[in-house]
């Protein structure tokens, strides 16, 4: 990844450039120390002078309301655009976008540092020289007066929920929840006095830099994640990008790209002086930097790379696309005449995003691309699968497109929190969706991608712990639709989604603990994790649900991989899995081929090819997968010699005593059975109308109240439960406890040959 | 016509027998003394001029004088100021060597990886091989 500067011949300000910010329909506004607002227009060209300011007064910093607030949906799309511009002498100013002074608020002793609009722009918060930290409201009227302390507050953040802040003091950084009664959290930050910090709202990280000449990234509570090398200045300013995936910094002649987890993508040395503060345009692709010889310099991220499996994208310069195929070497162009927004590549295709369309480019067909129209310019994310892809706006909400470019469905989800959805809380499958809650962050949201309705009712996924992020299966039937999803503790969870009967809540089975990152396989249900710096790869998680005994055996770890704690998966392609190093550097390495073919035998149920490659690899976490594919597609005989294999005598004794079974149904409940699942085949003897089956089902399990209601429901064998239930208490030598039971004592005679004797004839039946 | 010897006491005559005031003697040296004086007035003035020709030249030799000394200080300045942009280019190439190094690190790491993945994917055909 590279910038592109591109500066003026002349700079337009005579003096310094103080700050710049982003208008709402991206155009650029910087203010200098000559006085003068400028209005850039990057695609003309042009720059307007938008109004004067009086002698004298020096701006610190300026921000724009943001758009979403300021229009507050399309209703009052009316009202006229303000921008906050901040004095030395002082003041604060309300400006309206055609340079009227609405509004001058005398704020600070000595000069305000800063303004911030909250995210949604009903607050306006402010830092200054004499160490306060104020609110207002939108009007410019005083809510709180939020923190005093002794030295200049050069900076404030907001938190991504807007009720948190974030301000520098001195070499410390202080978070201050807005409750009066909540506690600040403090820590030291930078060994000298801090300048500027940002908190993403997109990836909730916070990124520091100061007079130390290093920046640093810290997590909410505190914790560094990341220090950088020593620069030559001091870090005098930094801003993340929309999306959390990149930040920039700026220093002395200095300008740097880095990756959200740190490591330096690009480092650029104009000799412009000091870059003293940075904006990134709401689309992400581009950054303005106010410099102090009065340039206001544009940088635009260009040559994104892309991969998938055999195809390689990078994203160049002026709004080309340079495919690869790496196997016949044939390189395509692709030219768009827009700034390119998103790109995604991926499942044969690659999907182009500029302000206002869409462009499908199939792989097989380059040259023409399907195009679909965009009601904004700015789209926050962009995800593929095998058949749909997924295109959120804060427009539109979220929709999903075929690859033929029409549109499927429109997810029913609030449109204006689409702009916090990142590539961690939104996962999608070819059939569905999952997204967590933007307040809930135990909750999950599942929807159908065919109908954008949410499944099982409405009734949401809840954890016990936040999410942090989560991963939908890729392939397989919908039955087996897994969701994988990571939370605060590091714990990996797993859930099946779209079971053909679904329980009243989800069912989620831990799959470990200390798990860095997760990624599921493109073309089979294979899903690899970093825990503890390793690399593990679950062959066949679905196994959890039917035997989670077997689960540990499909597991397989990478021994010798190299990579430090903190590396996070990319991508699982075929039989490769990408990584990224905290250092950057992206480490390939390869897993097995043999779960993948495999996976394949046993979706088109050939079997006996899958045993024959079981025996010809001898890998046991092979035949622990097969073991439990097979008996999830209830094929005995193949799960005898897989068990056998994997030395589960008890499991070949279960299954030779299933097998000998008379009637399907018979074998499908004890199969249920067999995979903990006692519901399940409950419901399969009742649906036989096997009433004593599932009756003795319950009984064996102690379940005796479930037991004793399906008995009087059916009328039949109270008495057996009953007198089982004696023998039980007899045994343990303690008392009837059961409201029920000791409502029904008495009621029925107990008579162990009749009991006996009705039992036999049960059996008999069963046999017959 | 004779010359009278003494007209008039007070009262000279001169060769060409016109009437003085003063005695021929000393006429002549106050004559003698009026040419000297005036031969000295004109070297004085021939001086002067000359004086005032070389401090001319002299003036413009300091000027000139001045400006070669202003451009030594300005040639000087400058190869310092150049010394240290020099200084400051060495820093910002040595910033962008620091960083291709890194980059160039990231790479090998990856290449190792992906040799170590071809390797791998060797292995398993020639397994294929050997069964």
């Amino acid at each position: 990844m590279r910038l592109k500067l591109s500066y003026q011949e002349h700079p337009k300000h005579s003096e310094l450039v103080s700050c710049v910010t982003w208008g709402s329909s991206s155009e650029l506004y910087s203010v200098g120390d000559d006085h003068l607002i400028l209005k850039w227009d990057f695609k003309s060209g042009e720059t307007t002078q938008v109004a004067p300011l009086q002698k004298g007064t020096y701006v610190t910093h300026i921000d724009w309301l943001p758009a979403q607030a300021a229009g507050g949906g399309r209703k009052q799309s009316s009202r006229p655009e303000i921008f906050v511009l901040t004095c030395t002498d002082g003041r604060f100013l309300l400006v309206s976008s055609l340079g009227r002074v609405e509004k001058a608020v005398e704020a600070h002793k000595g000069a305000v540092l800063g303004a911030l609009w909250s995210h949604d722009g009903t607050a306006l918060l402010t830092n200054g020289e004499d160490g306060a930290v104020k609110i207002w409201s939108r009007s410019g009227m005083l809510r709180t007066s939020l923190a005093q302390s002794a030295s200049p507050v050069y900076s404030t953040s907001w938190s991504p929920d807007s009720d948190q802040v974030l301000y520098t003091n001195g070499k410390s950084l202080v978070i201050r929840p807005l409750q009066p009664a909540a506690k600040p959290t403090h820590w030291k930050a930078h060994d000298g006095v801090i300048l500027v910090a940002d908190w993403s709202t997109a990836n909730n990280t916070i990124v520091s830099g100061g007079e130390d000449r290093k920046y640093k990234l810290w997590d909410c509570y505190g914790r560094c994640l990341y220090s950088s090398l020593l620069h030559d200045s001091p870090i005098a300013s930094l801003s993340w990008s929309p999306d959390g995936e990149l930040f920039s910094v700026g220093a002395f002649n200095t300008l740097r790209l880095c990756d959200k987890s740190g490591w330096s993508h690009c480092l650029e040395k104009p000799s412009t002086g000091t870059i003293g503060a940075l904006t990134w345009s709401s689309d992400g692709t581009q950054f303005a930097c106010a410099c102090s010889n009065g340039q206001t310099l544009l940088a635009q991220v260009v040559n994104r790379h892309l991969e998938w499996h055999n195809l390689e994208a990078v994203v160049g310069e002026d709004s080309i696309i340079r495919v690869k195929d790496v196997l016949t070497d044939a390189e395509e162009r692709l030219e768009l005449h827009d700034r390119i927004v998103k790109v995604s590549l991926g499942w044969g295709h690659l999907v182009a995003i500029t302000p206002l369309q869409g462009f499908i480019y199939n792989s097989r067909n380059w040259t023409t691309p399907v195009t679909f129209d965009l009601k904004t310019t700015t789209v926050s994310l962009l995800l593929l699968t095998d058949r749909h892809f997924l295109v959120a706006d804060n427009v539109s909400g979220l929709l999903v497109y075929s690859y033929e470019g029409r549109l499927v469905s429109t997810v029913k989800y609030p449109r204006g929190s689409v702009a916090s959805l990142s590539v961690l809380t939104v996962s999608i499958s070819v059939d569905t969706i999952a997204i967590r809650d933007k307040k809930e962050e135990k909750v999950v949201h599942l929807f159908d991608v065919a109908s954008g309705k949410e499944l099982r009712e409405g009734k949401p996924l809840c954890h016990k712990v936040e999410i942090v992020s989560l991963s939908l299966s890729q392939s397989g039937p919908g039955s087996q639709r897994q969701l994988a999803f990571l939370d605060q503790n590091h714990d990996l969870f797993l859930t099946l989604v779209r079971e053909t009967t679904p329980t009243q809540t989800y069912q989620t089975v831990s799959l470990g603990g200390m798990v860095g990152s997760i990624a599921w396989n493109d073309s089979t249900n294979m899903l690899a994790a970093v825990t503890d710096g390793r690399l593990a790869v679950w062959y066949h998680p679905l196994v959890a649900f039917t035997n989670k005994d077997l689960l540990p055996q499909t597991l397989v770890r990478q021994e010798d991989s190299n990579f430090k704690k903190s590396a996070q998966l990319v991508q699982f392609v075929g039989n490769c899995c990408v990584l990224r190093r905290d250092d950057g550097a992206l480490i390939t390495t390869s897993v097995s081929p043999f779960p993948a073919i495999l996976h394949q035998y046993a979706a088109s149920s050939k079997w006996d090819a899958a045993t024959k490659l079981c025996r010809f690899v001898k890998d046991p976490a092979l035949w622990a997968c097969l073991a439990g594919m097979a008996t999830n597609a209830r094929d005995l005989n193949t799960a005898e010699v897989a068990y056998a294999a994997v030395n589960e005598i008890d499991k070949v004794h279960y299954i030779a005593e299933i097998k000998a079974l008379p009637s399907a149904e018979c074998r499908n409940a004890e199969l249920a059975l067999f995979s903990h699942r006692p519901q399940h085949a409950e419901a399969i003897y009742l649906q036989a109308g096997m009433v004593y089956k599932a009756i003795q089902l319950n009984t064996d399990l102690f379940n005796w109240e479930r037991a004793l209601q399906l008995a009087l429901k059916h009328k039949t064998h109270v008495d057996t439960v009953l007198a089982f239930r004696e023998k039980h208490l007899t045994e343990l030598g303690s008392k009837e406890t059961l409201a029920k039971f000791i409502e029904c004592q008495g009621k029925v005679k107990i008579d162990w040959d009749t009991i006996r004797s009705k039992i036999e004839n049960e059996e008999n039946r069963g046999l017959q | 016509m004779a010359v009278p010897a003494q007209p008039l006491p007070g009262y000279f005559y001169d060769e060409l027998s016109k009437i003085r005031v003063l005695e021929p003697d000393t006429a002549q040296t106050t004559d003698e003394l009026r040419e000297e004086c005036k031969d000295f007035v004109d070297r004085i003035g021939e001086f002067q001029s000359l004086v005032g020709s070389f401090i001319g030249m002299v003036d413009g030799l300091a000027q000139e004088v001045e400006k070669e000394k202003m451009k030594a200080i300005g040639a000087r300045n400058l190869l310092k100021s150049i010394a240290r942009e020099r200084d400051s280019q060495k820093q910002q190439l040595q910033a962008l060597l620091i960083e291709k190094k890194m980059e160039l690190e990231r790479l090998r790491v990856q290449y190792e990886s992906l040799k170590q993945v071809e390797q791998d994917q060797q292995e398993i055909t020639e397994d294929f091989g050997l069964k």
